[in-house]
C-alpha cells in the first residue's frame, strides 16, 4: 500500500469510528431536529375516567347529585378554587367525625394550574379506558384498537427510542396492574417500531407484591464476574437461534441495564422490609402504591420519559362517594410526585416537565346505582365522557390557559407530539404519518 | 482402399462403439436408510406461553411438577415485568437459592465436559448439540474456571431457544 492510499484509508476508518457511535436505530446521524425543552418528562395518566364537573369545573355535588350549595374544588394541588363546605366526604376519616370529612392538606404551595399550561377543555377520542390510554401514548385516535393486544400504532416510548436514540432504561411505563391491556402499553406491535424500541415496564403493584417477593425476592446477588460467563453463553446460544423481528417478545435492554433492573428490584424488596420506601402522606389506595413505585423508578433510573397510570376513580361505575375520595387522592399523589421530584431527585429537579391528563371523561347523566350516601354513580359512554383537560408544568413552561368550556382547544392526541416536541424530535415523529392528522404539539397552540 | 471396405470398417467401428458405450445402469445400495436431515432448532417455531415456560422449567430443574397456586403466582409476577429476560433470570436465581435443584456439581461438569454439554442440550433443548456448539462449550468451559453449572443452566433456561418448542 502506498502512502497516499494508506492515508486515505486510515482517514476513512477514523471518520467512520467517530460517526458510527452516533448513528441512531432510525439510521439518522443526529438525534435532534429541534431544541430540547427539558431532559425529563413524567406523564401522569389520570385516573380512570374523570368528569369535568367534579374536577376542573369544581362542581362537587351540585351537578352530579343536585345538592345545592355543594360546589367546590376537591383537587387543590392541580386546580384553583375553594374547597366545598357542604357534605364533605372525600377526605380522610378521623375518629368521632363523619367518614371522609377531613380533606387532605394541600401539598404544593402553588397549584399546577397556577404554575403551568392548562388546556381546560380537550377532546378525548374515545370514552373507553384502553383506547384513551393508548391515545395518550400513541397520539393516534385508536380506531379499531382491540383489547388485550398491544397498541396498533407506535407509542411515544418507541418514537423516542428510535428517533432520539434513548436506551431502554431511559423510558418507563409504570402500570397499575396486569388486568386487561395495561401491561401491553409499553410498546406497540407496529412493524416499523415494536418491542425492540419499547419501554421498560413494571405493573408495580404486582411486581412488588407479596407474590413478587416470594417469586423474586430470594434471588441471589451475583457479582459481575459471576454474570459475565452466563451472558456470554446466553448470547452465543441466542445468536444461533435468531428470531425474526415479529418474534421478539421482550424489551431490548443491554446486559448492564438488565443487571441494574435486577438490582433495583432487589433493592425495592429490601426497602419494603426496612420500611424505607418514600410514599405520599395519605397512602390508602392502589394508585398511591403505584405512584410510590414510580417515584422509586425515577430515583434509580432518572429516566428521560416515564408514564404512570392511575385508575382508582373508575369505582365511579358503582360508588360515587368512593369516586370523590379517589379523585381527591389522585390529586394528592400527583402533587406529591411532583414535589418528590423537586425535593429528592436533584438530577431531575428543575429539569423536568410533568404532564397530567385523564384518558377519558365520564357521562353527564348517572346510572341508577346508589352508594352509601344515596348518590348516583356514573359510567363513561356519552358525549360528556369525551370532555377532558390537561396540565403541563415544569422547566420553561409558564402559566397559561388555552381554550375554555365555550371554546374547546386541543385533542388528547396532542400529548404524544407535545412530548416529542419537548425532546426535539417532533419533525420525525410527525413525519412518520402514524399520528392523528389533527394532532399538534401543545407548544404550537400556546 | 476400395470404398466398400472403407464403409464396412466405419460401420464396424460405429457398431462396436455402440455396443461398448451402452451399459445398463447399476443401482448402488450402501445399506443405509434414507433420513431427512434438518437442524433440530429450526423446528422450534411455537413460543411457550407463560404457564408452559414456568411449568416446564420448574419440572426440569426440580424434577417434579409445580403446584397450580405457585404457577399462578409466578405467571402473574413474570407478566408484570416488561423485560422477560430480567424476570426469568430473577426467577431462576430464586430457584437456585433454594438449593434443591437437581443438577450435577461443578466437579462433575469439569470431569467430562463433553458429556455435560450433551446432557445439558438434551435436558433443555431436547436435542443434541451440533459439533460447533460442542466445540464452543468444551473450549469455553475448560478455559474459564468461573463458569459454573448454575451459570450454564441459567444461560440455557433464559435463552431464546428455550422459549420455543
Amino acid at each position: 500500500m502506498n502512502r497516499k492510499k494508506f492515508i486515505q484509508k486510515s482517514s476513512m476508518a477514523l471518520g467512520a469510528g467517530i460517526v458510527a457511535p452516533y448513528l441512531l436505530p432510525s439510521g439518522r446521524l443526529f438525534a435532534k431536529t429541534g431544541s430540547v425543552k427539558a431532559d425529563h418528562v413524567v406523564l401522569v395518566m389520570f385516573a380512570g375516567g374523570v368528569r369535568q364537573q367534579e374536577s376542573i369545573l369544581g362542581r362537587y355535588l351540585e351537578d352530579s347529585q343536585g345538592v345545592l350549595g355543594a360546589a367546590g374544588n376537591i383537587m387543590p394541588n392541580l386546580f384553583e378554587g375553594n374547597a366545598p363546605t357542604k357534605k364533605v366526604v372525600y377526605g380522610t376519616s378521623i375518629a368521632g367525625l363523619p367518614n371522609g370529612s377531613e380533606p387532605i392538606p394541600k401539598l404544593l404551595t402553588q397549584s399546577m394550574e397556577n404554575s403551568g399550561v392548562l388546556f381546560p377543555e380537550l377532546r378525548a377520542l374515545s370514552a373507553g379506558h384502553y383506547v384513551g390510554l393508548s391515545t395518550l401514548l400513541t397520539g393516534n385516535t385508536g380506531t379499531a384498537q382491540g383489547l388485550r393486544v398491544r397498541p396498533r400504532y407506535p407509542t411515544i416510548f418507541e418514537y423516542l427510542r428510535k428517533h432520539a436514540g434513548f436506551k431502554a432504561t431511559d423510558t418507563w411505563f409504570i402500570g397499575n396492574g396486569i388486568g386487561n391491556s395495561t401491561p401491553l402499553l409499553n410498546s406497540s406491535n407496529h412493524p416499523d417500531y415494536g418491542l425492540q424500541y419499547g419501554a421498560n415496564m413494571f405493573a408495580a403493584p404486582v411486581t412488588f407484591s407479596g407474590s413478587g417477593r416470594e417469586v423474586l425476592g430470594n434471588s441471589k446477588t451475583y457479582t459481575r464476574a459471576d454474570l459475565e460467563p452466563m451472558y456470554y453463553i446466553k448470547n452465543f446460544l441466542d445468536r444461533s437461534f435468531a428470531l425474526s423481528k415479529d418474534q421478539i417478545a421482550s424489551v431490548s435492554n443491554t446486559d448492564e441495564e438488565r443487571t441494574q433492573i435486577k438490582d433495583f428490584i432487589k433493592s425495592v424488596f429490601a426497602k419494603q422490609q426496612a420500611g424505607q420506601l418514600a410514599m405520599p402522606p395519605v397512602f390508602d389506595n392502589g394508585d398511591a402504591v403505584n405512584v410510590m413505585y414510580a417515584a422509586e423508578v425515577l430515583r434509580e433510573f432518572k429516566p428521560k420519559m416515564l408514564a404512570v397510570n392511575i385508575s382508582s376513580v373508575d369505582g365511579c361505575h358503582s360508588n360515587f362517594t368512593g369516586y370523590l375520595q379517589n379523585l381527591h387522592r389522585a390529586d394528592h399523589i400527583t402533587g406529591w410526585l411532583w414535589q418528590h421530584i423537586q425535593n429528592n431527585i436533584p438530577e431531575m429537579s428543575g429539569n423536568t416537565i410533568m404532564i397530567v391528563a385523564p384518558e377519558c371523561g365520564r357521562n353527564e347523566k348517572p346510572n341508577p346505582i346508589l352508594d352509601q350516601n344515596d348518590w348516583l354513580a356514573f359510567d363513561h359512554s356519552d358525549r360528556n365522557a369525551l370532555r377532558v383537560w390537561s396540565l403541563m408544568l415544569g422547566k420553561g413552561v409558564s402559566r397559561q390557559r388555552v381554550g375554555s368550556e365555550a371554546k374547546p382547544i386541543g385533542r388528547l392526541t396532542d400529548i404524544a407530539p407535545t412530548i416529542a416536541d419537548i425532546f426535539g424530535v417532533l419533525d420525525p415523529v410527525m413525519q412518520s404519518g402514524l399520528l392523528d392528522p389533527l394532532a399538534k404539539s401543545q407548544f404550537l397552540q400556546l | 482402399m476400395p470404398n466398400s471396405i472403407k464403409q464396412f470398417s466405419w460401420f464396424l467401428l460405429l457398431g462396436s462403439a455402440l455396443i461398448v458405450a451402452c451399459k445398463k445402469e447399476q443401482t448402488v445400495v450402501f445399506g443405509v436408510n434414507r433420513v431427512g436431515i434438518s437442524e433440530d432448532k429450526s423446528n422450534k417455531t411455537k413460543k411457550k406461553n407463560g404457564a408452559e415456560y414456568i411449568s416446564i422449567l420448574y419440572t426440569n430443574l426440580y424434577q417434579k411438577a409445580i403446584s397450580p397456586n405457585q404457577l399462578y403466582k409466578t405467571q402473574n409476577v413474570l407478566y408484570s415485568i416488561g423485560d422477560q429476560d430480567v424476570a426469568n433470570e430473577m426467577l431462576l436465581s430464586n430457584y437456585f437459592n433454594t438449593g434443591s435443584i437437581v443438577m450435577p456439581s461443578n466437579a462433575i461438569m469439569r470431569s467430562d465436559i463433553e458429556a455435560f454439554v450433551v446432557n445439558t442440550f438434551k435436558r433443555f433443548y431436547l436435542r443434541y448439540p451440533s459439533e460447533g456448539e460442542k466445540a464452543f462449550f468444551k473450549q469455553y468451559i475448560s478455559k474459564n474456571n468461573a463458569v459454573s453449572v448454575e451459570m450454564v443452566y441459567t444461560a440455557f433456561a433464559t435463552s431464546k431457544e428455550y422459549q420455543y418448542y
